[in-house]
Formats: C-alpha cells, sequence, structure tokens
C-alpha cells in the first residue's frame, strides 16, 4: 500500500518539476551551478575508485586465468568488459547515489523543514521545478561523463597495476582490451548511465521533498532515499540487461 | 483588508481549524494570538494557501481566494510578503541575492534598478552595507529576521504575513522587530497579519487582536481593551505571566 502511495506522490513531484519554468535564465543559472557541485565535485572520487577497482581486477582475472590453456588476452578483455558492462555503469551508479543522492536530499529537506520551499512557494514560483529539475540535468548530463572517465581511469589501472604486479605483460594487457570488443556494449551502458543519472537525482529529490520534522527526519530521509535508489538501479539494470543485451 | 469567513481545516480527522471568522484591516498589525498548537501557523499558512481548506471564504479585498484558479493565485502571490518562523532565507545566497531572488524571479528591473531596490529594502530593515554580501549563517538570528522582512517587502506587497517574527529573539531585539513591522505596515499601508504567542507584542503593537483556542476564536478586540477583559481562557494565557497580572492589580 505504501509502495503504491509513494510511486503516486513520486509521478505527481515528477509532473509539477517538468512544469513550465517561470524564468529560464535563473534555471540556466541554476542548472550550471548544479552541473559543478554535483558533477564536477565527484570527478576525482570516481578517478580514484576506477584506478582502484582496474587494478584490482587486473590481478583478479590474471590469478583466475593462470591455467596457460587461457590465452593471455582474457585478462584485458575481462577487464574492459566487467568495467563498461557493470562497474562503470552499475556499482558507480550506486557510488554516486551514496554520494549525490544523500546530498541531493538534506539538501532539499532542509530547505523543507526551514520553510524556504513554502517560501519559494509563497513568492509564486514553482520549488519543486525550480529545486529538481536543474539537478536533474545536471546529474543526467554529467553521468555518461563518469562513465566514460571511469572505463578509462579503470584500464589505466590495469595497465599500471597489472605489470608492476607482475601478472601480466604490457603488450598482452593492450592487446587483450582491444580483444573481441562489441561497441555496443558501450550504447548499451551509456543508455544505463543516462536512466541511472535519472534515478539518483529525482529519487532523492522526492524523499527530501516530502521530508516533515526536523534535522533528524532529514537525516532519516537520506538514508531511505540512497537504500531506495540503489534498489531501484539494481533492478532498472536487471530490466535494461533483459531487455537491451539478450 | 483580509477576511476569512467560517474556515475549517483538519488533518487526518482531527479539526485543527473551527470556523474561523475575522477582519484583518489595513494599515494596521492584526495579531493572531494563542498557546503553541493553537492553530496559528495552520490559519496563517490556510490563508496564504499553504493548506487547502476544507470550508470557508478567504477575501483579499475584492477576491475570494479559495475559488480562485491556480493562475490568478500565482498572480496575488505576487502582492504577498511573507516572514517564516525562522526567517526562511536561502542559504546558499547572500544576504544581498537573498532580496533580489525575488526581483529576479519576477521582474524585468535592469541591474542598476535591482540593486537600488535592494538597498532600499535592507536599509529600511537598518541593515548595513557591510552585511550585504554575508550568508544567512554568518549573521545573527536579529539581523536574520530583519533580512527576511526586507525580503518580504521586495517586491512592494499589499500583504504582509509574519509568523512569529520574534520568537527566539532576546526581548530588545524582538521589540525592534516589532516596532520595525508596525513602521514598515503603516508606511507602506500594508495589510499585516502576525502570529505570536508574545504577550509584549500584544501589548506593544496589538492594534487589532484574534485570540484563539484549540482552533476556534475565543476573543477578539486590541491592546487597550485586552487587559480589561473578564474573557476566561483570554485570562489564562495573559496572566500567566506574573507581571501582567501586577499590571492589572495595580490598575484597579
Ligand atoms: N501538516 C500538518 N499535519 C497534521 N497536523 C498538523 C499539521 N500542521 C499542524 N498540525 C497540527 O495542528 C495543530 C496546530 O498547529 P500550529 O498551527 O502549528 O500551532 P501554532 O499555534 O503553535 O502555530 C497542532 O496540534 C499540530 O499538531
Ligand atoms: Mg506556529
Amino acid at each position: 500500500m505504501k509502495f503504491f502511495f509513494h510511486v503516486g506522490q513520486y509521478f505527481t513531484l515528477l509532473k509539477k518539476v517538468f512544469g513550465r519554468p517561470e524564468k529560464l535564465r535563473l534555471y540556466v543559472r541554476q542548472l550550471f551551478h548544479e552541473i559543478d557541485t554535483l558533477g564536477v565535485n565527484s570527478v576525482w572520487i570516481v578517478i580514484i575508485i576506477s584506478i582502484f577497482i582496474g587494478g584490482i581486477m587486473t590481478i583478479q582475472f590474471a590469478y583466475s586465468m593462470s591455467n596457460p590453456i587461457y590465452p593471455t588476452t582474457l585478462v584485458g578483455l575481462g577487464t574492459r568488459d566487467t568495467l563498461i558492462l557493470e562497474f562503470s555503469s552499475t556499482m558507480l551508479a550506486l557510488i554516486m547515489a551514496g554520494k549525490i543522492g544523500s546530498n541531493i536530499t538534506s539538501e532539499i529537506g532542509t530547505m523543507r523543514v526551514t520553510e524556504q520551499i513554502d517560501s519559494l512557494e509563497i513568492m509564486g514560483v514553482n520549488s519543486a521545478s525550480y529545486l529538481i529539475l536543474p539537478k536533474i540535468v545536471a546529474v543526467v548530463f554529467i553521468f555518461p561523463f563518469l562513465f566514460i572517465i571511469s572505463v578509462f581511469f579503470g584500464l589505466l589501472g590495469g595497465l599500471v597495476t597489472g605489470p608492476i604486479a607482475g601478472v601480466i605483460s604490457i603488450p598482452d594487457y593492450i592487446e587483450g582490451i582491444q580483444w573481441l570488443f562489441y561497441p555496443y556494449y558501450i550504447t548499451f551502458s551509456l543508455i544505463k548511465s543516462v536512466v541511472f543519472g535519472f534515478l539518483v537525482a529525482s529519487v532523492p529529490a522526492y524523499f527530501g521533498y516530502y521530508v516533515k520534522g526536523g534535522s533528524l527526519e532529514v537525516g532519516k530521509a537520506s538514508t531511505t532515499a540512497v537504500v531506495n535508489t540503489n534498489i531501484l538501479i539494481l533492478f532498472f539494470d536487471l530490466i535494461l540487461t533483459r531487455l537491451l543485451l539478450t | 483588508m483580509i477576511e476569512v469567513k467560517n474556515i475549517y481545516k483538519s488533518f487526518d480527522g482531527a479539526n485543527v481549524l473551527k470556523d474561523i471568522s475575522n477582519r484583518f484591516e489595513q494599515g494596521k498589525t492584526n495579531l493572531i494570538i494563542g498557546r503553541s498548537g493553537s492553530g496559528k501557523t495552520v490559519l496563517l499558512k490556510s490563508i496564504l494557501g499553504l493548506y487547502d481548506i476544507d470550508q470557508g471564504e478567504i477575501w483579499y479585498d475584492n477576491r475570494e481566494f479559495v475559488k480562485m484558479h491556480h493562475k490568478e493565485r500565482k498572480k496575488l502571490r505576487r502582492e504577498i510578503g511573507m516572514v517564516f518562523q525562522g526567517g526562511a532565507l536561502f542559504d546558499s545566497l547572500s544576504v544581498e541575492a537573498n532580496i533580489r531572488f525575488p526581483l529576479d524571479m519576477f521582474t524585468h528591473q535592469s541591474p542598476v534598478e535591482k540593486k537600488k531596490r535592494v538597498e532600499f529594502c535592507l536599509e529600511h530593515v537598518n541593515i548595513e552595507k557591510s552585511a550585504f554580501k554575508l550568508f544567512p549563517s554568518e549573521i545573527s538570528g536579529g539581523m536574520q529576521k530583519r533580512v527576511a522582512i526586507a525580503r518580504a517587502i521586495a517586491l512592494n506587497p499589499k500583504y504582509l504575513f509574519c509568523d512569529e517574527p520574534n520568537s527566539g529573539l532576546d526581548p530588545e531585539t524582538a521589540t525592534i522587530i516589532d516596532q520595525l513591522i508596525q513602521h514598515l505596515t503603516r508606511e507602506f499601508e500594508m495589510t499585516t497579519i502576525i502570529n505570536t504567542h508574545d504577550m509584549n507584542s500584544v501589548i506593544e503593537i496589538g492594534e487589532s487582536v484574534l485570540f484563539i483556542a484549540k482552533g476556534e476564536v475565543a476573543w477578539t478586540g486590541s491592546n487597550k481593551e485586552i487587559l480589561e477583559t473578564r474573557n476566561k481562557k483570554l485570562n489564562d494565557f495573559i496572566f500567566a505571566n506574573k507581571l501582567y497580572a501586577q499590571l492589572r492589580e495595580e490598575k484597579n
């Protein structure tokens, strides 16, 4: 019952979010601000995580395929495809739900409990649209870039770590990451990024917008928002994989 | 002038407002008083349309608010200024930008005109130039309230609403805020409605007072009459403060 209530209220909110903006210029200003705070500030963490994960995966693939019947190129291929298909799209979205999502819930939730949202409404501003639309657009815009950055640095992580650990040579690795490459995997994951970006911005925004109470409730709402966003990401990952890949 | 007629409002079956009727006059500070939880905020937000009422009429001069369409309501809101209990300043914007926000949103003024208006409003609430660039978290509670008032008057409203404008302030600052609101109300001929549970405010600026208890109108009058009243509920409210009990005894 509660589930259907939330779904209904979520779509009601989205309808408000995509209503006509009051002044486009102010929205654009807000959009650049959000791209900066939500997107650009996430680049470093994405790079660091991706380098480590790429490196770790390369070592693990090399160990599990140390039997000489496997071609050494499988290590590069395994790292590449795991990055593209799951890590840099899905796992990264889960991590970003924790960072960006909780940030969005607490920001909007705080504005709700301190009556800043009421204040916008009194002025006649469509608060849902003004606060949430720029965030959704910003995150949907930035996610594909984060995906590409993550794949690139993940592969780089493997390239650096593999040879240092002595599990694979540079030429083998480079040959591997080019072996049996399907460009469609990239398209598939870019589609996923866009969907996940939408979830990571809109679901936490929803939980923040309808918060009731004080700062304690805002904290709780952040946690609820992140958990629900994660479940939805995995659910949509399943559906999209089924629809687009098999 | 704002007039409410027979307003009812309930939340999940709990009646919070019961048959409230009153007239709030232009150019006067109209007070809504009552204990915490008596329904003052709900009444204010109902008049503003932040809550939809179950029954009743709300008149802004000759315009009835409840029957208005979304668009007409939006237009009316340009004539309304509101000071929230906690100030509700946008904490991502500087003092100056907070005042500029409604101007950016709803006017086509040039940057120079906006700057003038921002300065005009902030000067009217005695905020010094050195504080213009500060953020809400960097200024005192009393200053936040004054900035909130400045933002509320930015679009030159006909109607001003204040929810406990001096809660959380020391008595001296509270009096300054009260007087400021009264002064602005007279200067700009606004219809001002103020929620408060502070007896000092009632005595100071209660030109017209609506006392509500448990969501019902229990008394109406002015600060001149309030100390003389024999209304039981009102007496309990007022003379909870010993000082006022003493004051009345001295008078009699
Ligand atoms: N959004 C709401 N949902 C349910 N009940 C509410 C809501 N807002 C206020 N109430 C209830 O209405 C009553 C009056 O509250 P309020 O108007 O805030 O009192 P106050 O006079 O202190 O401003 C309280 O009992 C409060 O619990
Ligand atoms: Mg209140």
